[in-house]
């Protein structure tokens, strides 16, 4: 309803991350992929070393590591050298070729060569596309839904020629936005198998990037929805996407091939699980399983134990657009007051909130933010943090200061009741500094 | 040992001060792993901690880059802080000049820091900024250094970019302040980015043996001891070959001699401070070290006792991606540790030539080639151990390899004789690490076999 922004030339403490990373990310989540990013070295080193931070996982990415000199005369000869390697050494199903700032000021056409390169070795059985994500636009949440977007459209135009479609109103596609952690996507999934459907991610990193241990190195990913999968997914009956940043792809599936579309907002906090629940047991007409009538029980228990360390409470979250939605939402059924709310950059769901949100950088949320009991933000947060003196609670990308932050589940009433927990814990334990520190002093 | 100074000019160009006709190899497409001379020049100048670091560009180079290194400050911190231009679109087709401008006036009045270092990168290259009169107006306007980074991403290797940062201090920074009266001088430590506290070890090192250190280049430096860095008496360069051109452009310019040394090791460690008192010409300072270095190496040896038994003959694979690969070898070869394969890819003949020296025939060499070609030569040689960057250490963990991590993220220091302990610990701990047999076993139910068939 409100959104601004502070007035300064310089970002400090950027919260933004480059969309090309969140491209990086979106096909991690696919079996035996290989990004590819046209542009200079620095531009996959980067995402590569951050996402590994992250997720504690080698993450598969390539550069066609273009060289001044090169970007001003023939940057395409350098991906087609990058194709013809990462082919016939690795042997990818999936190839997403990620155009940087630097291809784009350069004005590089690598979509025509692209379609070129592939006419000419007749490139058949894998997927290959190219989507274009300069940095200067957007950021983490963009690059992964658009990158998204652009492989179903390749998956369209592929199974397109094969005739014409079955569909399996048992199956559901599931697109998961980028805010969602391996453990999240898992959890939806289960949540909708639930019901009986036949679930499959688009993509899924819940078996790539979830940390499973005895599958051995590879240069290409591993886990994730392999191709055919993917492809079978056309014939779903359904799709339901997590994120507002996901309604695109949604929708790019409803006009080629007339599959309706559900978008939930997010899926964190009760009356957003509600609504994700009550919707599978309508389409589904099957009850809703005993674990998560239990776990409805379990979570309303715990938010009213939880209601006195919250009382009074304030709290600042610093997210990507789709994740700072979720949370805000999870934060009111608290009764935490939100003291600020900045998201990286703007998009029509925040920008519908009927809520203060500001638009900026994690200097913001300092500024913003004061006074506020509880930080919410990726690890870099943490000194902006302890200058104001809120407890802090990672969240979002980058976080490298807690474990197993790629295990933590947000959604569902077990997601709720998870970060209940948590953020309970972490004001309590900045109470309890607190007393020890006036004992001290006196 | 290798002689104190080499008068032949060395011909690689990674390690010069001056391009010369052959450049360093061109990354391959589709091959290329590293990270870009943007990169490399960071590295360099953010241990500068009370300067601003001002990145021009869109927001992925800054955005995915800071807060990324293990540098450590005992003050201030304004260096961690991440500035960005964050260019736009309309800045991109309108010219990002403005907002640089605007960006800089900004820093200096919110934050007052001493200088401003301004990064260009691979979009402001291109679009042909001239980066280096904003900065030099905006310093005349502020009355601070603004001093402009020209290393975008696309120029070259990190390494490169590692020396076009040491360009920039030479051109903008050392010889433009005077120490104050009264500061003893000493030894300028070029190349030592106090990953994980290690300048501090070395520090104390230093004072214990009376020599003073003149200017950090750069770890958990402070701007204005780099303007005063061409007093130093000695430049010692700590493993770092990017940053030879720099020692050797002050001996031209300052009479400053200057030794290539390491403090991974003991012998490296004695070796690099006898070379300090050698080279300040104080032979009181000579007997100190002298006793300060047999006392430690014997206290040391002490202390090393009960991990050398359990390391003795262990056998690892180093791949640290250049030219620590020398300086480390000496650390292991103490420690018992039998290095069977060692990384290349980033190293000058001159480091090769280095490694070789110290390591045995039958050790491979890696070229090249990533995260597959690092595991062969682990399985082929049996190594016990992986020895490598953050960036590879998950890799290890997939093929459940211990692994020490002994790049800049890593939180431990290694540096001195306080290091070596604290390497030999690692590796104890790492190896003799439960997680291994537990990993390595299955499952009770898949441990059955078909029990009457054999
Ligand atoms: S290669 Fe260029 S655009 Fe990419 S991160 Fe490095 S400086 Fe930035």
């Amino acid at each position: 309803m409100n959104v601004n922004r502070r007035k300064k030339p310089a970002s400090v403490n950027p919260l933004k991350i480059g969309q090309s990373l969140g491209a990086v990310l979106a096909l991690q989540g696919c079996y035996r992929a290989m990004p590819l990013i046209h542009g200079s070295q620095g531009c996959s080193a980067f995402p590569k070393a951050l996402l590994t931070r992250h997720f504690r996982e080698p993450i598969a990415v390539q550069t066609s590591a273009l060289q001044e000199m090169d970007v001003i005369f023939d940057a395409n000869r350098n991906l087609e050298e990058a194709l013809n390697l990462v082919l016939s050494k690795h042997r990818p199903d999936i190839i997403g070729i990620i155009g940087t700032e630097l291809t784009d000021v350069a004005g590089v056409d690598y979509q025509t060569m692209l379609k070129t390169y592939k006419r000419e070795r007749n490139m058949r059985g894998g997927l290959a596309f190219s989507v274009v994500l300069p940095d200067f636009r957007g950021s983490l949440e963009s690059g992964y839904s658009a990158t998204v977007e652009a492989m179903i459209d390749e998956m369209i135009q592929q199974a397109g020629h094969k005739g014409s479609r079955s569909v399996n109103t048992r199956q559901i596609t599931l697109l998961p936005g980028s805010f969602l952690t391996p453990a999240d996507v898992m959890e939806l999934k289960e949540m909708i198998a639930s019901f009986g459907f036949e679930a499959i991610a688009l993509p899924d990193i819940s078996t790539s990037l979830s940390g499973h241990l005895l599958t051995g190195f590879s240069p290409l990913t591993r886990g994730g929805v392999p191709l055919d999968s993917m492809l079978q997914s056309l014939q779903s009956g359904l799709t339901i996407a997590i994120g507002g940043s996901m309604e695109r792809p949604a929708r790019r599936l409803h006009n080629a091939l007339g599959t309706p579309y559900k978008v939930f907002g997010g899926a964190m906090g009760l009356k957003a699980s509600d609504e994700l629940l009550y919707f599978l047991h309508q389409i589904s007409g099957e009850p809703v399983p005993v674990r998560y009538c239990w776990q409805r029980e379990n979570l309303l228990d715990t938010m009213l134990d939880a209601h006195f360390q919250f009382a009074g409470m304030s709290a600042l979250a610093a997210l990507e657009p789709d994740h700072l939605y979720s949370v805000s939402g999870w934060l009111t059924e608290l009764g935490v007051e939100q003291k600020a709310l900045i998201a990286s950059y703007e998009t029509p769901l925040v920008a519908g909130m009927d809520r203060e949100i500001w638009i900026g950088d994690l200097d913001d949320a300092e500024v913003l933010g004061k006074g506020a009991d509880l930080w919410i933000s990726n690890s870099h947060g943490l000194a902006g943090a302890g200058r104001n003196g809120a407890a802090f609670m990672p969240a979002g990308f980058p976080v490298w200061s807690e474990l197993g932050a790629y295990m933590s589940v947000s959604v569902g009433y077990r997601g709720a009741l998870e970060w209940t927990n948590k953020a309970g814990n972490l004001l309590m334990q900045r109470e309890a500094g607190r007393r020890e520190d006036r004992i001290r002093h006196r | 040992m290798d002689p104190v100074r080499q008068d032949e000019f060395d011909s690689e160009a990674c390690g010069s001060i001056a391009p010369k006709a052959k450049p360093c190899p061109r990354p391959k497409p589709g091959e290329a792993a590293g990270g870009c001379s943007f990169d490399g020049a960071q590295i360099t100048l953010l241990p500068i901690m009370d300067a601003a670091h001002l990145v021009h560009g869109p927001i992925a180079c800054a955005g995915n880059s800071w807060e990324s290194r293990g540098t450590l400050s005992s003050g201030p911190s304004l260096s961690q802080y991440g500035f960005a231009t964050d260019l736009t679109d309309s800045d991109i087709i309108f010219g990002g000049e403005k907002k640089l401008k605007e960006s800089i006036d900004y820093i200096a009045g919110r934050f007052a820091p001493p200088a401003i270092f301004v990064y260009s990168t691979c979009v402001t290259a291109l679009t042909g900024e001239d980066m280096d009169a904003v900065c030099k107006t905006a310093a005349e306007r502020i009355g601070i250094p603004v001093i402009p980074v020209n290393s975008p991403g696309f120029v070259g290797s990190k390494n490169l970019g590692n020396r076009l940062a040491g360009d920039a201090l030479l051109q903008y920074v050392i010889g433009t302040g005077e120490p104050e009266p009264g500061t003893p001088l000493g030894v300028n430590l070029i190349g030592e980015y106090n990953i994980a506290g290690e300048m501090w070890d070395i520090e104390k090192l230093m004072n214990s043996a009376g020599i003073s250190v003149t200017s950090r280049i750069t770890g958990d430096a402070r701007y204005k001891e780099i303007t005063w860095a061409h007093r130093a008496k000695v430049n010692m360069v700590v493993c770092s070959r990017a940053l030879l051109g720099l020692a050797r452009e002050m001996e031209s310019r300052y009479g400053i001699p200057y030794f290539e040394g390491s403090f991974y090791g003991a012998k490296e460690t004695t070796y690099s401070l006898r070379q300090m008192a050698y080279l300040m010409n104080d032979r009181e300072m000579e007997r100190r070290v002298d006793r300060l270095t047999e006392r430690e190496e014997a206290r040391l040896s002490q202390d090393l006792r009960p991990y050398r038994k359990l390391l003795k003959g262990k056998r690892a694979v180093l791949y640290t991606g250049g030219v620590k690969s020398w300086s480390v070898i000496s650390a292991l070869k103490e420690l018992g540790v039998q290095v069977v394969g060692v990384g290349t890819n980033k190293s000058t003949e001159d480091d090769v030539r280095r490694i070789a020296d110290r390591v045995g025939d039958d050790t491979e060499y890696i070229p090249e080639g990533g995260a597959s070609r690092i595991l062969k030569t682990v399985k082929e040689r049996k190594a016990d151990i992986m020895i490598a960057g953050g960036r590879n250490m998950y890799v290890a963990m997939k093929e459940q390899i211990p692994f020490i991590d002994i790049n800049q993220e890593r939180h431990k220091a290694y540096a001195g004789y306080e290091g070596v302990l604290r390497l030999a610990k690692e590796l104890t701990y790492s190896l003799a690490n439960p997680v291994w047999k537990l990993a390595a076993s299955p499952a009770p139910w898949d441990r059955e076999g078909p029990a009457y068939e054999r």
